[in-house]
């Protein structure tokens, strides 16, 4: 396949405070074989030779695994292919000729710090507020005192699957961020060494949750439909039986 | 400069006990009173940082991304390695303290791989007290499975995530001693200087990625916990933003920086497939179980894989190696695939890559099993290369993967400048010249969880916490000279882009300083290298602003770094006259073509001095003593 | 733990109540649909008897009445905040958006709940005003004086815009329930992936029986009358 020219219109904002707006770009000799970072790498080579600003956007290993790339493109986070983050999206998905309108997560918990990156550090706040079992380095048990049946640990590594993206709240309706939180106390639920502090940890992780400013879960499940890990949102359900269990027993 | 590694007396299994009762220990009142920076959130940063402010230290935790979640320990597959002999093997900590040794090509210290191979148990109990669903059987335990260069099985595992498990396991951790202010976070934040006073590491300089502004943190020790150099290369399976520069900052300050020249080629890595590619990604070691390596016979053969008859392909690895085969270790396989490529034998658009082949256990297993065992890896493959793995061979090639090498630490973890210590990748300690697979989650961990938290109490106890006053001339120096890199490099306006110069020194250095070295081409990169970084500083371009997020110039500072620390590897490689591990020297190999080890000459750690701009390093070796393991050369034939 | 009131409107517990009074709702619905049917017999005298036994509870009925005001005014309350919090949690929308697909359960009816909910809303206003508040005719039915309320629905039911008002709001009825039914099972953690798709399922019989009932008596007594 020869290479693509492709038409691209990018959010750009300067910095948290600054108003934003779409610029259109032209890349050309896309090759079908990069991946849709390696497409903005040159597009940013090519603006600093033209001495502009480059496009700012979050990544890192680029192997789907660190949840650092984001990126809304025509509409869908992580783009159109399902279980695939931006990094592991190549561009023979796409067609020469094609116009991809780009976009950062759109949340008023996850604010732009300049073009496509945004900050999502609520998500850290939410996992200090209880996303850990309480246990100090050293006291630790032998790790086979506690057998644990292979389903709930399959079941607890399928939450735990969770790479912090954020795509979840980028595609939800109303911003939610069930998904994520639900991944955290489904995962401790599931385990013995979570019951302890299980229904301290879904008040705990909830309020957090409810205090960043993310939207209600309507149950339209996009995020499910979006993860790069495909969690279920069988997790969201298990989230709200913590909590119900929480409300009426209390810690 | 004085190495003094500062390991105990004493039978090896008993070393590690006595030195912890010798250290001297804060008390618990007085912990409160000292500060302690981490710069990095890794494996070994993020369980250092809370392991400290468990035991009351108040930390300042640093690193580079938005979230400590991000560090690249969570790329790793694999597994971690522990001495638990759950699996009724034989296994024991002497056995993985010799594997260990043995897979380093016997350029580590005993006592550091036998502590490492002592606390191994302890991570593993730690990990599934925090709630990592480590894989189980049916019954309720542990699995293991096993990995190169042990007959045991010893390895943990969490699907193919195991180094996302167990980052997050330390993020979870870290983050309650958040919540608890015990530890105060900072992300998006790097590193650029580290500050001395009296010879001390007191703080360091930062820059906020966000804002741009640059900053002091002061603290009573530093930790270096930021990872290795792999990508010096350009190429590597480390992610986009691995680099060198906290450490090598720390080495321009006076830090020692040992076997700089000791890197590993993975050899299971999809090939790369043009100018654009920005990194390489790395498959499961485990393929080789079940593929068959091979390449045409005839060079240049331009026929799809399918369409070369049985008898114009060349299993060669198969046929050098007839009891190992495709199961050769990761160095030998890899240099292997580079003498057919090299040869004019590679497949593949770029002729540079090997096929490695299922059709054969597809035949025998049934396309079902082949599915089940590397269902993902084969997904993840033709994602990436759009090319059906059950039908057509895949194209693998080697890639750089880790770096052994790294800032010299004594057996404290603390380098020849008091107050500063490394861990996990960053430290050169517990895998001589060649990693062994699942070990590198193993000694992070370790660093972190069960040797800082001793050793650094012993420094603290005996330096009393002085205030440096913020208008101390150090710190203004410091400050002074972190603008003035940047000013310099925004200041140029040149033509290339950092990214061109990157991918130029990566070439020389894959060429020259990569799988196989000789004396020829390590001269020549000296002269490439030092000509690459004159033109970079005459021709290089940034995008503009340094007050703003501007990824482009982080980079550009990083690239900066490694065109400085490619040129002491090649140094490095060039001063050691032998082949060890994943160091390979032409001129030093056997009758049968094998890495020949010079034992009674380079058995030493190379530890590198910084003399000052354009003067060359000076090299301090620390002489390795072997007491309990029997020196052999290895051989797969 | 925060101190109950602030875990009751918490987003969880919210949606919860939300998902309890909507079922309660539904409930509701299918009993009044299964009473509206005998209007489809034609009798007249069967169908005042029927509504005659709710007006002749006395002071019960007020309190059926004020809990289903109240299931109602929790019901648009926690939608009406969902809603006001969605606009709070993104306020700038994207310039492009598209359905992911896959498992998705984002449909047409997933995303205008809060506008068919206020549509019904108005139109309950409505139907509330103009049947229950409206004329009073009286008929004499075994010898007792009741309301005749058969008589004031063929009247309405014989306007064809009063007749497409019902058709058309009792469509909307249909697709809130759509999504409203599974969602609701969803927003009280019963969901099992097992019983996902059949509940999923019955939530949409459930909005069809439910929407074809109500506007097919409208429609049928003005075709017949």
């Amino acid at each position: 396949m020869a290479d693509m020219t492709l038409t691209l219109k990018i959010w750009r904002q300067k910095d948290r405070k600054s108003p934003g707006k779409f610029v259109t770009y032209t890349v050309e000799n896309v090759s079908e074989h990069m991946s849709f970072l390696e497409m903005m790498d040159v597009l940013n080579e090519q603006l600093i030779k033209k001495g502009e600003d480059v496009v700012e956007f979050d990544n890192d290993c680029r192997e789907g695994i660190c949840g650092m790339c984001s990126l809304v493109i025509n509409g869908r986070p992580h783009g159109q292919e399902h279980g695939t983050a931006t990094c592991q999206l190549h561009m023979r998905k796409f067609k020469d000729g094609d116009i991809i309108v780009v976009e950062p997560w759109r949340a008023a918990a996850f604010p732009v710090l300049k073009d496509l990156a945004v900050d999502r550090t609520a998500f850290d706040r939410i996992m200090a507020a209880g996303g850990y079992t309480s246990i100090n380095v050293g006291g630790a048990q032998d790790a086979n005192a506690i057998p644990i049946a292979k389903r709930a640990s399959d079941e607890a590594m399928d939450a735990a699957s969770c790479i912090g993206c954020g795509a979840c709240v980028a595609a939800c309706p109303n911003a939610s961020a069930s998904l994520f939180v639900a991944a955290k106390i489904s995962q401790l639920a599931l385990l013995p060494q979570g019951q302890i502090e299980r229904r301290r940890r879904a008040a705990n992780m909830v309020a957090q949750m409810d205090k960043e400013g993310f939207g209600d879960c309507s149950n339209h499940a996009e995020c499910e439909a979006v993860c790069p890990k495909e969690i279920s949102i069988t997790h969201i359900a298990r989230m709200k039986r913590e909590y119900f269990k929480a409300m009426a027993l209390g810690e | 400069m004085k190495l003094d590694s500062k390991i105990p007396e004493g039978p090896l299994a008993e070393k590690w006990d006595k030195h912890r009762f010798k250290l001297k220990l804060v008390n618990p009142a007085n912990k409160r009173k000292y500060n302690i920076i981490v710069v990095g959130t890794g494996l070994a940063g993020a369980s250092a940082a809370a392991s400290l402010a468990e035991l009351g230290y108040h930390v300042k935790n640093f690193c580079i991304q938005d979230s400590p979640r991000r560090a690249h320990s969570i790329a790793a597959q694999g597994g971690i390695n522990a001495a638990k002999n759950y699996p009724n093997d034989g296994d024991s900590i002497w056995r993985l303290f010799y594997d260990t040794i043995k897979g380093g090509d016997y350029r580590s210290r005993e006592a550091n791989v036998y502590r490492l191979a002592q606390v191994s148990n302890n991570i593993i109990d730690q990990g599934v007290a925090q709630g990592i669903p480590f894989a189980r059987e049916y019954g309720g335990l542990l699995d293991n499975r096993s990995f190169g260069g042990a007959q045991v099985s010893r390895t943990f595992y969490a699907r193919g995530q195991t180094g996302q498990q167990l980052l997050l396991g330390a993020y979870s951790s870290l983050m309650r001693q958040v919540a608890k202010k015990q530890v105060q976070l900072i992300t998006r934040t790097e590193m650029l200087d580290l500050i001395l006073v009296d010879g001390k590491a007191v703080g360091i300089t930062t820059r906020n990625l966000i804002t741009g502004e640059i900053a002091t943190h002061m603290a009573d020790a530093v930790v270096i916990a930021t990872g290795g150099y792999g990508n010096v290369y350009y190429l590597s399976t480390n992610a986009k933003n691995s680099n060198a520069t906290a450490a090598w900052r720390c080495y321009k300050r006076g830090a020692a920086f040992a076997n700089p020249c000791f890197t590993q080629i993975h050899p299971t890595c999809i090939p790369f497939s043009g100018d654009y590619q920005s990194k390489l990604t790395l498959m499961s070691e485990s393929l080789r179980n079940d593929g068959r390596v091979w390449v045409p016979k005839k060079r240049g053969d331009d026929r799809a894989p399918n369409d070369i008859p049985e008898d114009e392909r060349d299993y060669y690895l198969e046929s050098r190696y007839p009891s190992f085969g495709n199961l050769v270790p990761r160095d030998v396989a890899s240099r292997n695939a580079k003498d057919v490529v090299d040869d004019g034998r590679g497949v593949g658009p770029s002729k540079v890559a090997v096929y490695l082949d299922f059709a054969d256990s597809i035949n025998r297993l049934g396309e079902n099993v082949i599915r089940e065992k590397y269902g993902n890896l084969f997904d993840m493959y033709e994602r990436i290369i759009d090319e059906n793995p059950y039908k057509t061979p895949m194209m693998i090639y080697p890639a750089v993967h880790y770096t052994m090498g790294g800032l010299w630490v004594d057996y404290n973890l603390m380098s020849n400048i008091p107050g500063l210590f490394v861990l996990g990748e960053a430290n050169f300690s517990d895998h001589g010249a060649n990693r062994l697979g699942a070990s590198a989650l193993m000694q992070g961990l370790a660093d972190g969880y069960f040797v800082i938290p001793y050793t650094i109490g012993d420094y603290l106890a005996t330096n009393k916490a002085t205030k440096v006053p913020s208008s101390h001339h150090a710190i203004e120096e410091s400050v002074a000279l972190v603008h003035d890199k940047m000013d310099k490099l925004l200041y140029i306006k040149g033509e290339k882009t950092s990214t061109e110069f990157h991918r130029e020194l990566g070439k020389i250095m894959w060429e020259y300083v990569g799988m196989a070295r000789d004396e020829a081409g390590l001269n020549k990169a000296l002269e490439e290298i030092p000509k690459l970084r004159d033109e970079f500083w005459q021709n290089v371009r940034v995008s503009s602003d340094k007050n703003l997020m501007n990824k482009d110039l982080e980079f550009t500072g990083r690239i900066a770094d490694f065109l400085e620390l490619g040129e002491l590897m090649a140094r490095d490689a060039l001063e050691r006259n032998e082949s060890c591990g994943g160091h390979f020297r032409l001129e030093s190999q056997t009758d049968e073509g094998e890495a020949k080890r010079k034992d009674d000459e380079y058995a030493f750690v190379s530890a590198w001095e910084y003399k000052g701009e354009g003067k060359k390093p000076a090299l301090h070796k620390e002489k390795l003593v072997f007491d309990n393991v029997e020196l052999t050369q290895r051989s797969y034939k | 733990m925060p101190a109950l009131p602030t875990s009751l409107w918490s987003s969880v517990a919210r949606k919860a109540l939300m998902a309890l009074t909507g079922l309660a709702l539904i409930g509701f619905l299918a009993v009044h649909l299964l009473g509206n049917l005998i209007l489809l017999t034609g009798n007249a005298d069967a169908f005042n008897l029927y509504s005659n036994i709710y007006a002749s509870m006395g002071s019960f009925l007020y309190v059926i009445e004020a809990g289903l005001v109240a299931f109602f005014l929790i019901h648009i309350v926690s939608g009406v905040t969902v809603a006001l919090g969605k606009m709070k949690a993104r306020p700038v929308s994207y310039e492009k958006t598209a359905n992911a697909g896959g498992p998705s359960r984002k449909t047409i009816s997933s995303t205008t709940m809060i506008y068919t909910g206020i549509i019904v809303l108005a139109f309950l206003v409505f139907h509330v005003t103009t049947l229950k508040y409206g004329a009073h005719y009286e008929t004499t039915i075994h010898g007792e004086k009741m309301r005749d309320l058969h008589k004031l629905i063929i009247e309405n039911f014989a306007q064809p815009g009063i007749v497409v008002t019902y058709v058309l709001t009792m469509l909307l009825l249909g697709f809130h329930l759509r999504h409203g039914f599974w969602s609701a099972f969803q927003s009280l953690g019963a969901l099992q992936p097992r019983l996902s798709g059949l509940i999923y399922t019955i939530g949409v019989l459930i909005a069809i029986i439910l929407a074809v009932g109500f506007l097919f008596i409208p429609l049928w007594i003005f075709l017949t009358a």
